[in-house]
């Protein structure tokens, strides 16, 4: 019996804690377009990306970096800052280039001079608390 | 009684029915009626390739910076306009101008630059979708070489929003023509200056470059193989991809570095590319593209 009800607990436990976005929106549209004039002086805008991770553990787009193009990403989150939302750039082979959570710290932007020309994914992962909801800009300058 | 209202009601649903909005009507009429998407092919992966793509201004940076002069009769002629009278060619020539435009505004050309605002926005208006390009402001900021920062923006915003509005209303086959467009016109110019530039070997690279997007752009058009026009331009853009597979690139990984500069991780790229590109492997890209280029825009 008390097994049972010491599972019981458990289950309910886990349950509480597990984090159910379901019911939230995520205006990733707009946090994506504040994200843009964010952008350093001199970058010149490329793309904005829209980082909706409520139904999702991560998020990722693929862009063609150029050699000898220096860019830039940044993240733009709803209420604090980066809100928990860590951008990392991964080569073709899927090593990662660059991070934005580095020895604890959430950078809000990377700054990317490629070297060497291919397909990159760009992936936004949440570290909680997170509201999983938030948005991109790319630029480039030479 | 009954029979009159009975027919009252039916009157009224066939006019009901039958009674489109005239903007409604020139929507669907704009609508290509090939089959868009190949059986089995989520969107979603379509839409990842395509934003994949890189924008055309990057390269019209590059040459700008290589000292490349400013070379108006390499870009397709907005008198050729009336020309376009399919979606097909008005949305490969939509990308084309795009690309021009963007070059003519890096160039600080404005007079040049309000003829393809002009022709964008009537090949935007004909495939409905004039309503995302801001003719009034880009008009306004073309007129000054200080706007240009706020020009390219709008510019690019502007064309973004083109796209996205496109893949969102399954109109995803005139986003990859577009795009193609674009690309091919970027290219096209990028061959033009390295011809008068011989030893100019970053541009010689970037044309080499190009191998990774058009593999990408041909995987896009297999999607779409059952689209006469676009098929028929596939099978001539495999022939670009034969030049271009005599291209070699070679990519080595190397575990880059990183340290925060006022608060932005800036990173060290240690990782390489060598592109091995021979003068006559440029000479037949750049024959090729000319010839699929001069198809599109005759």
């Amino acid at each position: 019996m008390k097994k049972i009800l010491f599972s019981v607990f458990c289950l309910s436990l886990l349950a509480f804690t597990s984090i159910d976005y379901s019911d939230q929106t995520c205006d990733s549209e707009n946090l994506a377009n504040a994200c843009i004039p964010k952008l350093a002086s001199g970058f010149n805008f490329l793309k904005s990306y829209k980082v909706d991770g409520l139904a999702k553990e991560k998020v990722e787009y693929s862009y063609v970096f150029t050699k000898g193009t220096q860019y830039m990403i940044n993240v733009c989150g709803s209420g604090t800052n980066t809100d928990g939302i860590v951008v990392s750039i991964f080569d073709k082979e899927r090593n990662k280039v660059a991070t934005s959570k580095i020895n604890g710290q959430f950078i809000s932007a990377i700054s990317y001079p490629c070297n060497a020309t291919g397909i990159y994914y760009i992936q936004y992962t949440f570290d909680e608390p997170s509201t999983h909801c938030g948005g991109s800009a790319l630029g480039f300058k030479r | 009684m009954r029979l009159l209202v009975y027919g009252l009601i039916a009157l009224v649903a066939v006019g009901c029915s039958s009674g489109k909005k005239p903007d409604e009507q020139a929507f669907l009429q704009s609508l290509d009626s090939a089959k868009n998407v190949g059986p089995g092919v989520d969107e979603e992966v379509i839409n990842s390739i395509l934003e994949q793509i890189p924008s055309p201004i990057e390269i019209s940076m590059l040459l700008k910076e290589s000292g490349s002069r400013y070379s108006p009769e390499i870009l397709n002629s907005t008198s050729n306009l009336p020309k376009y009278n399919s979606n097909y060619k008005k949305a490969l020539n939509l990308g084309i101008y795009g690309t021009d435009l963007g070059y003519t505004n890096i160039y600080g050309q404005n007079q040049d630059g309000i003829k393809y605002i002009s022709s964008i926005k009537s090949l935007a208006d004909d495939l409905n979708i004039g309503q995302f390009f801001d003719v009034e402001t880009i008009g306004r900021l073309a007129t000054n070489s200080k706007n240009l920062d706020s020009l390219l923006l709008i510019t690019t915003m502007n064309f973004n929003h083109i796209n996205h509005y496109l893949q969102s209303q399954s109109r995803d086959n005139l986003s990859v023509l577009l795009l193609t467009g674009g690309w091919l016109e970027a290219i096209q110019i990028t061959c033009q200056a390295a011809a008068k530039n011989p030893n100019n070997l970053e541009l010689q690279e970037k044309i080499g470059e190009q191998k990774i997007i058009l593999e990408q752009i041909l995987l896009l058009f297999s999607f779409y193989e059952g689209d006469e026009n676009m098929a028929s331009l596939e099978t001539d853009l495999n022939q670009l991809k034969a030049a271009f597979d005599k291209v070699n690139i070679n990519y080595t990984y190397k575990e880059s570095t990183m340290e925060i500069v006022n608060g932005v991780a800036v990173i060290k790229d240690n990782s390489t590319t060598t592109i091995d590109i021979k003068p006559e492997n440029i000479e037949e890209i750049r024959n090729l593209t000319n010839s699929i280029r001069n198809k599109i825009i005759s």
